[in-house]
């Protein structure tokens, strides 16, 4: 810090001494108050800037030893000129943000507050979100795919949260930065060897394969470059496929089952005939070689100006080999669908009965293998006993006659007889947090906005 | 992602409270990837994109569950395009604007009440024009500046800017990136980049840069930088920042984390002191 000696020293001099001084003082002002801000150091004003000081009859002698301060008291209260100086310390308030850096005689670089200071409030869901379910029939585990801490979550098939309790704890969690698990949405266990297959939904752009006892931070056994944006999986067991669909640009893209790195796909479906309008979950019909694809209805031609549109929400049927920019076969659409924002599919191999996680209608819908158009769905399962709070995973155990659904709304799973319909309660619930705990269901709060007139934190997904 | 919504939370609240609102659901026509969205303060109105239908949206500042939007721009003369994702818009509330960055490298204003296919009244881009697709923009009314983020740092145009307009200066050195970015109303652009608030005086900015010829390289840095004082973490990825001036708070997100942060920070909206921001 530059201590200026005002004795003897010319007035112009003395004046700059004080602006140097001043700004010294007004940057360390605010930081009293126990913040690690730190204030680098202070350049005196070039020359340039400063005015020739002639105050009018202040009667202030020019050799005068007082200091910067007094000085200032002095020129205020005796000055015309003194409103010089105060617009001059307004100005360095509200410049001296750019308290510079002196080596020599040179203004170089305006140097940098720093301050560290700890959030007040914290927002977050520390409890897992469930975006997708699978059985291992084999192993009799159930998996769990949690969107919100980046986590695959094992739990025996046969737990059931008991009220009284907190929680179930999972018995393997597979998590951490060597697992390459982020934004994680879809998921596919291998009936044969258990292993895990996670697709993801934005930034990572990946598929990856874990081992059926896979626990904590370990790399995946395989790894697959998928397009962004992929939504759900699916696998046709028979011919050894694998299927993702990609919300946007809209697409259903196949690869082999065993696809690694940078394999290119076997086939698309893509373009505008397809009718895919913003696809979601996915189910493979290998018996009757049927892919069923779900949609949310916006749909545009991305270099067309003003294509965009927002349909119904349907379901499209397609030939299990399909490619290109085909049509599908039939579509499931309308308001007695009572289609809302559907996740994942699943279709029962015995009788074709296609199920369907219904997100936002908080219920789980049964299509019959053949119907078609505005068709209202065989069963639904809905209502306050079930337990259903925004279900978007679907399982089908045909082993048990059981039917597994994961609830992003609150973290946990349901399990149902595989025929039920109605407001039925589960057989048993696996529950992540504790009872009736409402999920933030935050899922990637990269924007925020706030709301003055209600006070309210404003953030979309 | 997988479930989009527009969650309102109260200011206060605290880890694990739900949101005391949400818009969520088909009736909506929200889908994911809202990178941004605008709060009107003067109209009670929420102003987002749906980036795959090439519309923008504008709701009731009170809606709640699966409200629909009050008016939808879209149509073909209202130009929107967009081939990756229609995720930026911001608002101009005192003169009744909605601004949109699209892929055609140019940004659309519109009436803030306009509704269905409707032409813009402005339309920024050209070859002296360098703005993107990814562009985030914020509207100072006062001093009449639409900022446009750049990956170099940000462009300043005059707020009725149109055509092939230059900016006013291209000021290099805010992160802006494709994120979003604040405007206090004395002029600071603020910054938040994982867990990093800088501010930037603009006003400095354009006395360097405004006039500045091409050989010359003035420096220019942030005011001042805060260090959010928050665990490490593996998930990284996309920031948000809002400010509330009425209890001097900065709010930040992180999002792949699903964290929202409120930092107390009344240096940045003293009218006095090191920091100086009166914001809004």
């Amino acid at each position: 810090m530059l201590s200026p000696n005002p004795s003897g020293i010319a007035r112009d001099r003395t004046l700059r001494g004080v602006a140097v001084l001043a700004a010294t003082a007004f940057a360390i002002w605010p930081f009293t108050d126990n913040t690690s801000a730190r204030l680098v150091s202070v350049q005196a004003l070039p020359e340039a800037a400063m005015c020739a000081w002639e105050p009018d009859g202040t009667g202030i002698p020019s050799d005068l030893d007082v200091t910067p301060d007094q000085l200032v008291s002095l020129a205020r209260e005796r000055s015309q000129q003194a409103s010089l100086f105060a617009a001059l310390r307004q100005g360095l308030q509200q410049r001296n943000l750019f308290a510079a850096v002196q080596r020599g005689r040179e203004t170089v670089i305006p140097a940098l507050v720093e301050i560290a200071r700890a959030p007040v409030r914290t927002i977050r869901d520390t409890y897992p979100q469930y975006t997708a379910i699978a059985v291992n029939l084999q192993t009799d585990e159930v998996i769990l795919q949690d969107i919100n801490l980046w986590s695959t979550r094992v739990f025996n098939r046969l737990d059931d949260t008991p009220a009284s309790a907190q929680f179930l704890e999972p018995k393997r969690i597979i998590q951490g930065p060597d697992t390459h698990i982020q934004f994680n949405n879809g998921l596919y266990v291998d009936p044969q060897n258990g292993d895990i297959y996670s697709v993801e939904a934005d930034t990572g752009d990946r598929m990856v394969v874990f081992g059926r006892n896979a626990e904590g931070n370990v790399e995946p056994k395989r790894i697959l470059v998928t397009p962004h944006r992929v939504y759900n999986i699916a696998v046709d067991e028979v011919k050894q496929e694998l299927f993702v669909t990609r919300e946007y640009p809209p697409e259903v893209v196949v690869y082999r089952k065993e696809a690694s790195g940078n394999e290119e796909p076997l086939r698309m479906l893509q373009g505008h005939n397809t009718g895919l309008e913003y696809p979601h979950g996915l189910a493979v019909d290998s018996k009757n070689q049927l892919l069923y694809v779900n949609n949310w209805g916006m749909t545009d031609q991305p270099a067309l100006p003003g294509s965009g549109r927002f349909n119904p929400p349907s379901i499209s049927v397609y030939p299990l080999d399909v490619a290109g920019d085909t049509p599908p076969l039939r579509v499931i659409q309308g308001d007695r669908t009572r289609l809302n924002w559907p996740g994942a599919m699943a279709v029962d191999p015995e009788t074709g009965e296609l199920y369907v996680a219904n997100d936002v209608d908080h219920s789980i819908l049964v299509f019959s293998r053949s119907m078609n158009g505005n068709v209202a769905p065989a069963r639904v399962i809905k209502g306050a006993k079930t337990g259903l709070v925004n279900p978007t995973g679907v399982f089908l155990d045909t082993m048990h006659q059981e039917l597994w659904v994961s609830n992003l709304g609150t973290p946990s799973a349901t399990v149902y007889p595989l025929k039920a319909n109605g407001d039925v309660a589960p057989l048993r619930t696996i529950r992540s947090a504790p009872l009736g705990f409402q999920s933030l269901t935050l899922g990637k709060s990269q924007a925020l906005a706030y709301d003055s007139t209600r006070q309210q934190i404003l953030t979309p997904n | 992602m997988n479930h989009p919504q527009i969650a309102a939370f109260a200011r206060l609240a605290k880890e694990n409270e739900p949101p005391l609102r949400k818009l969520e659901g088909q009736k909506t026509l929200l889908s994911r990837t809202m990178h941004d969205l605008a709060y009107d303060a003067i109209h009670d109105e929420i102003v987002v994109t749906s980036p795959f239908a090439q519309a923008i949206l504008t709701f009731r500042g009170g809606a709640s569950g699966e409200e629909p939007p009050i008016r939808v721009i879209q149509g073909p003369r209202t130009r929107i395009v967009e081939a990756r994702a229609l995720d930026a818009v911001a608002i101009d509330p005192v003169n009744n604007e909605i601004y949109l960055a699209t892929s055609a490298e140019n940004i659309l204003v519109f009436p803030r009440e306009a509704n269905g296919d409707v032409e813009p009244i402005r339309v920024i881009g050209g070859r002296d024009s360098p703005v993107g697709s990814r562009s985030r923009m914020r509207i100072d009314p006062v001093r009449n500046w639409l900022v446009v983020s750049d990956p170099r740092g940000v462009l300043v145009f005059d707020r009725t800017a149109t055509g092939n307009a230059r900016p006013r200066a291209v000021i290099p050195g805010p992160r802006t990136g494709y994120e979003q970015f604040a405007l206090s109303p004395t002029g600071l652009l603020i910054t938040h980049r994982e867990g990093i608030i800088e501010a930037w005086d603009l006003e400095e900015g354009l006395r360097l840069f405004e006039n500045a010829r091409g050989d010359e390289q003035p420096v220019f840095r942030p005011s001042w930088r805060i260090t959010a004082q928050i665990p490490e973490s593996h998930q990284t990825g996309g920031s948000g920042i809002t400010l509330n001036p009425a209890e001097n708070e900065i709010l930040t997100s992180i999002a792949a984390r699903n964290h929202i942060w409120t930092f107390v920070v009344p240096e940045a909206f003293q009218q006095e002191g090191a920091l100086n921001t009166a914001a809004r």
